[in-house]
Parts: structure tokens; C-alpha cells; sequence
């Protein structure tokens, strides 16, 4: 009994820290919180969330964060939203309707700061500072701003930032305290690596004047940047590349053979990373990255797995010849069917190469012969081979939303006679193609295409590395390989791929056409070149897809492409 | 057995607590236009399934709690498991599990039903209580819910199981030197706890209670936010309805661990002194049960529930006025939150069930 007496005096105790404490606050400190209550003047104001810099393989800037002004308003401190939309309009560039209707919304917290337009301009900042009488609760507010060097050279590659999406902001805000209105990574590498690049937020504590602008800030917390990217890619080669591909719609990649790091990356049409909304509505589906998404027949390309099936299953020997006569009748059920060779464009006839070895037919790349050695291969081991070189599946490269392309089962492949040209119902990617021919030529390594190469956090230290990783091996005897790569070599010497040439370099190359409908001659085609240099020691694979050309077209960007990698103009190089 | 009569005091004082309590979510919900609008009125439907849960209690003998109370302790300790595994929550934290839409929080019943246990273990041991090895179980059942909850994490409710647990000890009668041996293992295990148990947001909370500019976005804000509210409520506060800083848009826990700010501010000291009144005469009530009870369990049981409520009261309300660091506890009726108000008022019902029952063993 005496005990809990004891505690209850104890209880009883406990009530006079209380006590003092809301005489103490509510009346000895009473005027200063009146004071504060009154002008209802402290507000929270987030600072943008910092991110990494990504640089390229060579520590050359790609992307970074620069200071930039920020238009911003605190929803309870708006006094007159009509008035101040219309003076904004004309200046800010923002619908007078759309400014008003962020205005008037609802805001769950309405303390919390809300963005109208970021990375104002000099002009756009002296004005809102002059008008900032008649703006009550909108002020500027210094803010990050992403500056992408290349624009939109290196677009589907870097990506863009983006508002967060409520679909995103459900996933995210959870773990990552993210907030409606911040910036997220929307494709590319600040999508993929979003939350290793993003560092974390800092804020201002702030007093405001009845306006709702900062009168004097009461306290910080520093914001504390995120992790640095440096990539395996080649600024320069980037550039090469976005500049020699010009206004095709396509796709480049360039690929260490050695160890499948990617130089360069570039889709067309691309777009521009600080203007979003204005790529949105171009037909040409800018946001798409043909290198990675797009999936194409590969065309003669193909003749390349053909050859190489033909002569493990020895079906055709270096010295066998086989006459092409332009057509070829081949029985496909109760049908005969009438099989071309490609045509000509100087006579518009198809052409007839007579009687051809290999050596000559990969050259050419003719049609009728291939076939013929396709038949005779079967669709089974056409495939097959195709799937061996990684063909069909996802190549594991570090860019968001790859497809697989896709290698058929036999019976709906459209027969052996179609795949050994590649047509047929194959379809893949630019970045396939790009490891297929660094396969070749590093003799059959298949290593995964790689655009990391180091992330490290911002004191320096390396947080992951990314090293090469194969992602299987292909093992070709060596009299195939060389004869192989000897008609690669023709191909760029005197075959279907002379419009690469580079003199003082040695290439092996690969022309392909594909139709987009079989037979279809006025149908513009796809043309792709895929090739290595130089022939001895390949430093550099690349492939060149283009949606509409030909391939003697994608032949010429490709050794442009060769040419300023391995002989760069002095010049250029001090523009960097 | 004879019987006793209601102590109607208690009784009046709990459903007066409540009754302000709605007010008080009513006036710091009004003009949202959210899914919170309605808080005040959910907050009544949980007010009526309490009164109702709070005369169950009282109709039943408390006796049979003393028998089921083990029984009880497993299947809180299964549902704070549960928590751990698929419960719900924000901020990293996971506190309630969702049963049909309706959340609740097995933290807040866990702390009633360790007085139970403690009281029948405490009880069951008797005199024997004087040597230190019947402590050990003791621990272990005092231990394992405070990890439990504390893993959650919920600093709060975990660290009002410590003045429960110790208070029970001191009725029940400990010899003080092994209390005052266990106060100072407690306070050398303090560092372990800081750097083992605790969550980086909870170090930091602890951390702002020493300068609240340090962390301006996070607790920090809190805590200036509420002293504003506070203050600026001066003496005879700002009229019902009229508070400006102590409305849901400010700080998203104002109907809930923050709801002493929207009394404070409206009412001012005045309505403070109030409560602070109220709520003495209620602590002395179910001190009054525990005096008067016949017997050691009901005792403890009392004990350990008024030592539950002046905790809530000492430890919120210190934490609003920036006394102590911000630790999300309800204040006793008067917080928004279905589970916690349950609690409280089947403890209230526990306690008249003691008073009335003057049984002869």
C-alpha cells in the first residue's frame, strides 16, 4: 500500500514539469509565438534533390547539374491568383488558364511549394523580382538544373528527368522520400540508375513577410549530392556518330570487340532532353531507342550465320561452286516458287553472278547461292546457329526496355530458303547485330554490351565496377572463321559494302537489305551495314541500321563513323 | 462477495475525456478537404464500440483476465510478430495490420495485456519476489514485447512498457536494491541500444530534441511547429475553431500525437490547466482503485494501468511543449486512433471492474 502511495505521488510529481512548462510557453514566451502564430510565417521550402554527374569513359562531361532559378509558390500564400496568372502569362510563356488552374487546385499540404516553371532565364527572373509586389506566395527559388553536353546526340543513351509519375510516386515515395513534382529519371541511364545517381534532399527553413517571400532563412540542411557514372562510352565517337547519321531514321552502335563495351549509342530521331514536350508530338517516334527496341529482319546479314552453318555442317566446301542465274525455281509444296536475286539498281534487272564459290557469293551477297546453301542447311540449323551467336535474346545491355528480337520455331520461320537471306520471320536488334559481329571478330566471344563502367560516390570511392562479362562463347574452327572474315574483307574491298572504305584501315563488313514486305519492289527497305577494324586486331565493331535506305548508304555512314574514330581531325578534338 | 458501487467519477471523467477529444479532432480536421474530414466522426463510431468493450469489462469478472492472461500474452506476441511480417505502415515503419478495412495497431493492446501478465506473474511468484532469480522471468516477459515492438519501430509505445513494467515490480514489492541495481543496468545499456536496436530516423529524432534547427524539414519542424501552437494559444487561447498553426495543413500529426497543440492553442493555458486537472483526478481515481482493491492482482493490475496512463499523459505532452523528444505516443481519449482509444477505455473498464468487486479470497 505504502508503495503505490509512493508511486502515486511520483505520478503526481510528474504533472509539475508539465506544469512549468506551459506557463513557461504559453505565458512567459507568449508574445514571441503570438508573433510567430501571427504571421503565420515560417515556411519549409525543399531544395531540388542533387544528382551525379555522368561522365564518359575518358572523365569528359556528359551530363551534370548546373544552379538554375526556379519559378515556385506556396498555395496558402496566394492572394489574388487571377492577377498573378495574368501577369505571368506573357512573360513565362505558360498558358494564363494553365497558371491559374495550378493556382486553384487543391493541395494536400497547402504550405508545401509547388513548381510553375523551372530553369527561368535572366529576363523571366528581373521580371518576376520586379512584379513581386502584386505576386503574393510566388517567388524564385534557386534549383538544379540537368545540363546534357550533347543535347540530343546522346538522348536515348543518358535519358531525361522527368515529374514524377503518381504511378511512380506510389512505388517510390515509400522508400526513396520522393515527392510529387520532383524530377525522376525517365529513360536511358537516369532512369536505369535513378537511385544510385540521386542524392539527397536538403531544405530552408525560412521566415516569411506577409506575401509569403523570404525575409531571412533560419536554417539549412545541406543537401548531399548523389553518386557519379562514368561510362564505357567515347564522347567524341557519341558525337561522330549522332553528326554522320545525320537525318536517317535509324540506329548506331559502336562496340569494343575486346570486351563489348559500348563507344557509342545513338537512335534517331532523337530528342532534345531539356524540351520534352516538344518531341512529344513528332511522328518519327523520337523517344524510341531503335537500338535496343527496335526489331528488324536481318537481312543478308544473316549470310553470315548461313556461311558459317554451311561449312560446320560441311555441306559446301571453300572450293564448291554454285551457279546463280538471277532466279532460282524452287517447288514449296504443289507451288513453284521464283526466287531472286537482288536487284541491280544501275540496270534495274536482277543481278546473275554464274558460277560462284563462297569466296565470291559473301562479296556479292547473292542470293541465289546462299540459298541454295540454305536449303540445304535446313531452317532447324539456320536458327539454331543464329540462337548460338546470342540472337533472340535480350543482349543485358544497361538501357531500359530491351527487346529480345526473335528467332522462330522451324515451322513458322518461313522456311530455310527465306532465313539464309535472312528474311523470314527473324527479327532483331541493332545491338544483336553489333555483338554478332564483334563475335566474329574477336572469334567468338559473346561478351554482354556494357555502357557502365564505374559508378563512385562523391568522395571518390568506387561503389560498383563493372567489369566484362561474358555472356557465352561460340567455338569456330579457325579455316571458317578465316574464310569467313577473308569475304568480310571482300565485302568492304570490292563487294556490296565498297562505300565504307577507309584508306589506311583495313575493314570487315556485312551489308544487309531487308524488305519490309516480300517482293514488294517499290517498298523502301531497311539497310544495315555491320562491320569490325581493323581486319588484323578489331578494336571496333559497329553496326548501322537505318529504318529507310539502303545499305549502301549505311555503308557510307559506317566508314565515316571508321574514319574520324581512327583518324580524328586535330581540330576536333580541341573543340571538346 | 460483496459488491461495490460504479465509481461513477471515473466513469464521468473518461466519457468527458473523450467527448473533448472528438472536439478537438473535429477543430483540427475542419477545412480539409481530404479523405481526413471525416476523422471526427470515425473517431465517434470508435468512441461507441469503446463504451461499449469498456461496460463488457466491467460486467465481466476480472478474474477470468487473471486466467487467460497467459493465453492472452501468447496472442499478442503472435500478432506483433505478424506485424513485423505483413504489417502496415509509413516512413519504413510497420505498425498496423489491416483486418477487413480496418486498421489496428496490436502495440496499443500489447501494453494492456503485459499488465495483465506481468500482474499474474508477479502474483503467482509472491513473496518470493525478494530474491533476484524470479526477476529473470520477469524480464523475459517484459523483454520480449518491448523488442518486438521497438523493432517495429515504435520508440514510443515500446518505452512506456519500461515505467509499467518497473512500477508493477515496485507494487508488487522488489527489494529496493534490486531495483535500483536493475535502474543502473538499464542506463548502461543505453549505448547498445542506441547503436544496435534503434533506427537511423529515431537517433536523429533524439538528436533534434538537442537543437531542433538541425533537421528544419523533419522532427525539428515538429517540434517548433507545436511550440508555436502552443505559445501563441497565451493565456485564455484563441477560441474553438480559431487556431491557425495547429491544423492538419502544418503538420500531418496534429489529430493524433499533436492533438494537446490544437487544445492549447484554442483554449490556452486555461484550457491546458483544465485538462492537467482532469486528468490528475482520473489518475487519482484508478489510484484509488489500486488501494482499495482486496487483492494482489487486481492491485497490480491498476497499479500497472495508472502508471500506463500517467506515462502517455507525462510523455506526450512533455513531447509537445519540447520537453522530450518526439516519440509518437497517444495522449491518453483525446488522440485520434481507433486502437489506442480501445485500449484506453477497456483498461478504464478493467479498473471500475476492480473497484467494484471487493471479493474476499
Amino acid at each position: 500500500m505504502d508503495r503505490i502511495r509512493g508511486l502515486s505521488h511520483l505520478i503526481y510529481f510528474s504533472f509539475i514539469p508539465l506544469f512549468c512548462g506551459l506557463i513557461y510557453t504559453q505565458l512567459f514566451q507568449y508574445y514571441r509565438y503570438r508573433r510567430l502564430s501571427n504571421l503565420n510565417s515560417i515556411r519549409v521550402i525543399d531544395l531540388d534533390i542533387p544528382r551525379g554527374t555522368i561522365f564518359d569513359r575518358n572523365g569528359r562531361v556528359l551530363v551534370k547539374d548546373r544552379p538554375c532559378f526556379n519559378l515556385c509558390f506556396v498555395p496558402f500564400d496566394l492572394r489574388n491568383p487571377q492577377t498573378a496568372s495574368s501577369i505571368l502569362a506573357p512573360v513565362i510563356n505558360i498558358p494564363k488558364q494553365k497558371t491559374e488552374s495550378a493556382f486553384r487546385k487543391d493541395y494536400p499540404n497547402p504550405f508545401e511549394q509547388q513548381w510553375l516553371k523551372r530553369d527561368l532565364n535572366q529576363k523571366e527572373v528581373a521580371f518576376v523580382e520586379e512584379k513581386a509586389k502584386q505576386l503574393s506566395g510566388i517567388f524564385i527559388q534557386v534549383g538544379l538544373k540537368r545540363d546534357y553536353k550533347l543535347g540530343e546526340k546522346a538522348a536515348h543513351l543518358l535519358g531525361y528527368l522527368g515529374e514524377v509519375s503518381p504511378e511512380e510516386l506510389k512505388k517510390k515515395l515509400k522508400a526513396e522520400r520522393i515527392k510529387a513534382g520532383d524530377l525522376v529519371g525517365k529513360e536511358g541511364i537516369e532512369k536505369v540508375f535513378d537511385s544510385l545517381l540521386k542524392g539527397t534532399r536538403g531544405g530552408i527553413r525560412v521566415e516569411v513577410d506577409a506575401r509569403g517571400h523570404k525575409v531571412r532563412t533560419l536554417g539549412k540542411k545541406e543537401s548531399s549530392p548523389g553518386n557519379n557514372i562514368i561510362l564505357t562510352i567515347n564522347r567524341s565517337i557519341q558525337k561522330s556518330i549522332a553528326e554522320n547519321l545525320g537525318g536517317y531514321r535509324g540506329s548506331v552502335v559502336v562496340m569494343d570487340p575486346r570486351n563489348g563495351e559500348i563507344l557509342g549509342l545513338v537512335s534517331k530521331p532523337s530528342f532534345d532532353p531539356d524540351d520534352i514536350s516538344s518531341c512529344l508530338t513528332h511522328p518519327g517516334r523520337p523517344f524510341f531507342n531503335r537500338a535496343i527496341k527496335g526489331c528488324y529482319p536481318p537481312g543478308s546479314i544473316y549470310k553470315i550465320i548461313t556461311e558459317l552453318s554451311a561449312l560446320e555442317k560441311g555441306v559446301i566446301t571453300p572450293s564448291d561452286k554454285l551457279e546463280c542465274k538471277g532466279e532460282l525455281e524452287v517447288a514449296e509444296g504443289e507451288r513453284i516458287r521464283l526466287f531472286h536475286c537482288w536487284i541491280d539498281r544501275k540496270t534495274d534487272e536482277y543481278k546473275q553472278h554464274g558460277w560462284i564459290d563462297i569466296n565470291t557469293a559473301l562479296p556479292q551477297s547473292c542470293n541465289i547461292f546462299f540459298g541454295q546453301v540454305g536449303l540445304m542447311v535446313g531452317a532447324r540449323r539456320l536458327l539454331n546457329y543464329g540462337k548460338r551467336f546470342g540472337l533472340g535474346t535480350p543482349t543485358g545491355i544497361d538501357l531500359p526496355g530491351e527487346k529480345a528480337g526473335s528467332i522462330p520455331p522451324p515451322q513458322l520461320s518461313g522456311g530455310a530458303l527465306n532465313l539464309s537471306i535472312g528474311q523470314g520471320a527473324l527479327l532483331v536488334t541493332p545491338t544483336q547485330l553489333a555483338s554478332l559481329i564483334a563475335t566474329i571478330a574477336n572469334g567468338g566471344n559473346i561478351w554482354q554490351p556494357e555502357v557502365i563502367k564505374d559508378i563512385v560516390d562523391p568522395t571518390g570511392n568506387e561503389i560498383l565496377s563493372f567489369t566484362p562479362h561474358l555472356r557465352g562463347s561460340i567455338f569456330i574452327p579457325e579455316e571458317n572463321l578465316s574464310l569467313l572474315r577473308e569475304g568480310l574483307y571482300n565485302v568492304v574491298e570490292q563487294g556490296t559494302g565498297k562505300n565504307s572504305k577507309v584508306p589506311g584501315l583495313t575493314i570487315c563488313g556485312k551489308t544487309g537489305t531487308a524488305q519490309i514486305a516480300k517482293a514488294e519492289l517499290e517498298l523502301p527497305t531497311h539497310g544495315a551495314f555491320i562491320c569490325y577494324a581493323p581486319r588484323e586486331n578489331p578494336t571496333i565493331s559497329l553496326c548501322v541500321f537505318l529504318d529507310t535506305a539502303s545499305s549502301a548508304e549505311a555503308a557510307l555512314i559506317a566508314g565515316r563513323i571508321l574514319k574520324d574514330i581512327f583518324f580524328p581531325e586535330e581540330n576536333e578534338e580541341k573543340k571538346d | 462477495m460483496k459488491r461495490k458501487k460504479i465509481d461513477w467519477l471515473l466513469l464521468l471523467l473518461t466519457i468527458l475525456l473523450v467527448f473533448i477529444g472528438i472536439t478537438l479532432i473535429y477543430s483540427a480536421s475542419c477545412g480539409i478537404k481530404t479523405e481526413l474530414s471525416n476523422l471526427a466522426s470515425r473517431q465517434t463510431v470508435w468512441m461507441a464500440i469503446g463504451i461499449f468493450f469498456l461496460f463488457l469489462f466491467i460486467a465481466l469478472p476480472y478474474r477470468n483476465l487473471r486466467k487467460a492472461s497467459y493465453f492472452l500474452y501468447l496472442f499478442s506476441l503472435l500478432l506483433l510478430l505478424l506485424v513485423l511480417l505483413i504489417g502496415k505502415g509509413r516512413a519504413g515503419s510497420s505498425r498496423w495490420l489491416i483486418l477487413k478495412g480496418f486498421y489496428f495497431q496490436p502495440s496499443e493492446f500489447s501494453k494492456l495485456i503485459f499488465i495483465l501478465v506481468a500482474a499474474r506473474y508477479l502474483t503467482d511468484v509472491g513473496k518470493k519476489l525478494k530474491r533476484f532469480g524470479f526477476l529473470i522471468p520477469y524480464f523475459l516477459l517484459s523483454g520480449i514485447p518491448f523488442l518486438l515492438i521497438l523493432k517495429q519501430p515504435n520508440l514510443g509505445t515500446a518505452l512506456v512498457l519500461l515505467p509499467i513494467a518497473l512500477g508493477m515490480l515496485w507494487a508488487a514489492g522488489i527489494r529496493k536494491k534490486h531495483l535500483i541495481f536493475l535502474i543502473i543496468l538499464g542506463f548502461l545499456s543505453l549505448p547498445i541500444l542506441w547503436f544496435t536496436v534503434l533506427k537511423e530516423y529515431q537517433r536523429a529524432r533524439l538528436l533534434v530534441f538537442i537543437n531542433p534547427n538541425a533537421d528544419p524539414l523533419g522532427s525539428g519542424y515538429n517540434i517548433i511547429q507545436s511550440r508555436i501552437a502552443i505559445g501563441s494559444g497565451g493565456l485564455f487561447g484563441k477560441g474553438f475553431l480559431q487556431g491557425t498553426q495547429s491544423h492538419l495543413a502544418f503538420l500531418p500529426e496534429y489529430h493524433t500525437d499533436f492533438i494537446f497543440c490544437v487544445l492549447a492553442e484554442e483554449w490556452g493555458f486555461i484550457g491546458g490547466m483544465v485538462l492537467l486537472f482532469l486528468y490528475s483526478l482520473f489518475l487519482k481515481s484508478l489510484i484509488r482503485a489500486a488501494t482499495t482493491a482486496s487483492e494482489p492482482f487486481g492491485r497490480l493490475v491498476a497499479t500497472g494501468i495508472a502508471v500506463m496512463f500517467a506515462s502517455h499523459i507525462f510523455i506526450n505532452i512533455g513531447m509537445t511543449l519540447g520537453m522530450l523528444p518526439v516519440a509518437g505516443l497517444p495522449l491518453p481519449f483525446l488522440s485520434y486512433g481507433g486502437s489506442s482509444l480501445l485500449t484506453f477505455l477497456i483498461a478504464v473498464g478493467i479498473v471500475l471492474n476492480i473497484r467494484k468487486s471487493k471479493t474476499i479470497f
